[in-house]
């Protein structure tokens, strides 16, 4: 009773203050999608019409052609390829070394933990910023690395680590210890109880873990930019798409910026589009807790 | 005599070999194993770096060579007017995107709250831009930008709102804006979300109250949300100011610091002197120097940012 005299008094201002909000909600989302819509179906346009300009998002006339020109003139085929490879290799790598330490720090007591942890707290904070990318860049000529992508792996994986221990550790909280101490019973090692008992636990965690370094090793432009200044066969998409608009025949080739740039998008576009819960939550996971 | 001999090594090994048998029933050496993985790479990629940007400090370094300057690298920092307009500039820059950012993330994420139809796809949305790369996205909105042809410029000019077009990354009045909106649009939907999760811990009851006491939505935001969310605004805040101090990828490829120097920041400004440009070889001690002062500045902000936001929890 008392809640529906509540509904009815609210519903003539709320209605309008709901609608009022929804329109503003809409306008925003319009704004936001605007630039993605507006560089996926400008692929589509012919190098002329994108040149001269124009009001219309749509294209005059559909064509793949920039695609296939991109794909095969314009080395995006490598790109693309050196992309997946640096995204596979920082999630790859983020999973086993953050999985394993996350669980070390959960479970192990040792002498000299809370400084290590004290360290890696620390240096999410400490950031002398882009000044860092020199020794990185100048140790990977030393081991002659510096053309390599691996590198870029490595270094992507060693900065972005601390947020999933931080994750990993926090879920650890969550797995009963009586766990561990069963599998030790049944014969287990140190090791055996972490690969066969408790990593499949740490499912969920891994999974968002695995996203987010996706992400990060798939968007990662500044590293691969100095690792591949002088080797343009190493670049991944990010590098590839913006180089071309830096140099001087860019101006000229829109149409093979606006498909790389729509390559680039598309694949990240369509993981978000079926883990966005996940990595939504992921972020939020992060964020409180690291 | 041989036996008394071999007795006390017999001992002494038993003991090493039962200390190793032991530690390695706790488990001692697997520790090592799974935690030398991410030790070697946090010494590596965090802790050599920050020890290496003191070892210049003192010397003209090009890359090549390098040379004693003594305080030269450091005379000159105080002199760079380019530099310290940089710094002004990143001022600007993380003032304005926070003043922009946090109000309509906070906005979005009340607005969430209100269940209206369609909230998870919008939300969906508003996330989106952050998992683009910003290189990528920041070269799309130069192209919306574009002077010639910009679709921004055509459809302004469509409705008459102007009558030629405006270079907006080329002109020194429009360039801090445009980038102004990239990193809006490339954020807005991350702050948006640590909102949403500070907002979902206030309890259903609270607002049940509100309501039936009869306080309108604006009343509520202002009288119940913002105080129950203010632990959590100040660390999302925190997040945005050190955050925004250090963006400079995007900026790099709008605007190179274009033009003239307008939207030059500090971490984009270091970042040229150390790889230099076509134009310049690197000039990497003047370049730590440089990076030194400017994380000494950001830590400068995050201390008088926290020093305020203790001293409100007094007043209110």
């Amino acid at each position: 009773m008392k809640k529906s005299k509540n509904a009815a008094v609210l519903s003539n201002g709320s209605r309008i203050a709901r609608a009022v909000i929804f329109i503003i909600m809409v306008v925003i989302s319009l704004l936001t999608i605007y630039p993605v819509i507006y560089v996926v179906l400008g692929a589509f346009k012919e190098n002329g019409e994108l040149l001269v300009g124009g009001t219309s998002i749509f294209p005059k006339k559909w064509i793949v052609s920039n695609f296939i020109q991109a794909w095969q003139e314009a080395n995006f085929a490598v790109y693309t390829m050196n992309s997946i490879y640096l995204a596979f290799g920082v999630m790859t790598l983020s999973l086993i070394i953050s999985s394993m330490a996350g669980y070390v720090f959960a479970r192990k007591k040792f002498p000299g933990k809370e400084l290590i942890y004290g360290v890696f707290v620390a240096f999410m904070f400490i950031n002398v910023g882009s000044v860092t990318l020199r020794p990185l860049f100048e140790l990977a000529i030393k081991l002659h690395m510096n053309t390599s992508l691996f590198s870029v792996i490595l270094i992507s994986a060693g900065g972005g680590q601390a947020t999933y221990i931080f994750l990993v550790r926090a879920y650890m909280k969550t797995v009963p210890r009586e766990l561990d101490e069963a599998a030790r019973i049944d014969g287990c090692t140190f090791f055996q109880t972490f690969y066969r008992v408790i990593l499949p636990l740490l499912k969920p965690i891994l999974a968002t873990i695995a996203l987010l370094s996706f992400r990060g090793g798939w968007n990662e432009y500044i590293l691969p930019l100095v690792f591949t200044m002088t080797n343009q066969a190493k670049r991944p998409l990010t590098v590839g798409v913006t180089m071309l608009k830096n140099s001087g025949d860019g101006a000229a080739a829109w149409n093979i910026m606006f498909a790389g740039a729509t390559i680039s998008i598309i694949p990240i576009l369509l993981i978000y589009l079926f883990t966005s819960r996940q990595f939504i939550q992921g972020l939020t996971a992060g964020a409180v807790k690291g | 005599m041989k036996a008394a001999n071999q007795l006390p090594s017999d001992v002494h090994k038993r003991t090493f070999l039962q200390k190793m048998k032991k530690a390695n029933n706790r488990g001692d050496f697997a520790t090592v194993f799974m935690l030398a993985p991410s030790i070697i790479l946090l010494l590596v990629v965090s802790v050599y770096p920050f020890i290496w940007v003191f070892r210049y400090i003192c010397y003209d370094y090009n890359g090549i060579t390098s040379y004693f300057t003594g305080t030269h690298n450091i005379v000159r920092a105080f002199q760079d007017v380019t530099f310290w307009k940089s710094v002004l500039h990143t001022f600007e820059y993380a003032g304005l995107k926070i003043v922009f950012i946090i109000p309509i993330a906070l906005l979005m994420a009340v607005f969430m709250k209100q269940k209206i139809k369609g909230s998870e796809l919008f939300r969906g949305i508003y996330f989106m831009p952050t998992i683009i790369s910003a290189a990528i996205s920041s070269m799309v909105f130069a192209f919306i930008f574009a002077s010639y042809n910009g679709i921004l410029n055509a459809v302004l000019r469509s409705v008459g709102f102007l009558d030629k077009n405006v270079n907006w990354l080329g002109d020194t009045k429009t360039a801090m804006w445009v980038v102004l909106v990239v990193a809006v649009w490339g954020g807005f939907g991350n702050y948006m979300i640590y909102f949403m999760s500070g907002l979902s811990s206030i309890a259903d009851d609270v607002y049940e109250s509100a309501k039936i006491d009869g306080a309108n939505g604006i009343q509520t935001f202002f009288k119940i949300t913002l105080p129950l969310l203010s632990p959590m605004l100040k660390v999302i805040l925190m997040l945005a100011i050190t955050g925004a101090f250090k963006d400079y990828e995007a900026i790099m490829v709008l605007t190179q610091g274009g033009p003239n120097n307008r939207t030059q920041v500090m971490f984009l400004y270091i970042y040229q002197l150390i790889f230099g440009s076509q134009t310049s070889s690197p000039q990497i001690g003047y370049a730590t120097v440089l990076s030194l002062i400017a994380s000494l500045i950001v830590g400068l902000v995050t201390a008088i940012y926290l020093f305020i936001s203790r001293k409100l929890d007094d007043v209110i």
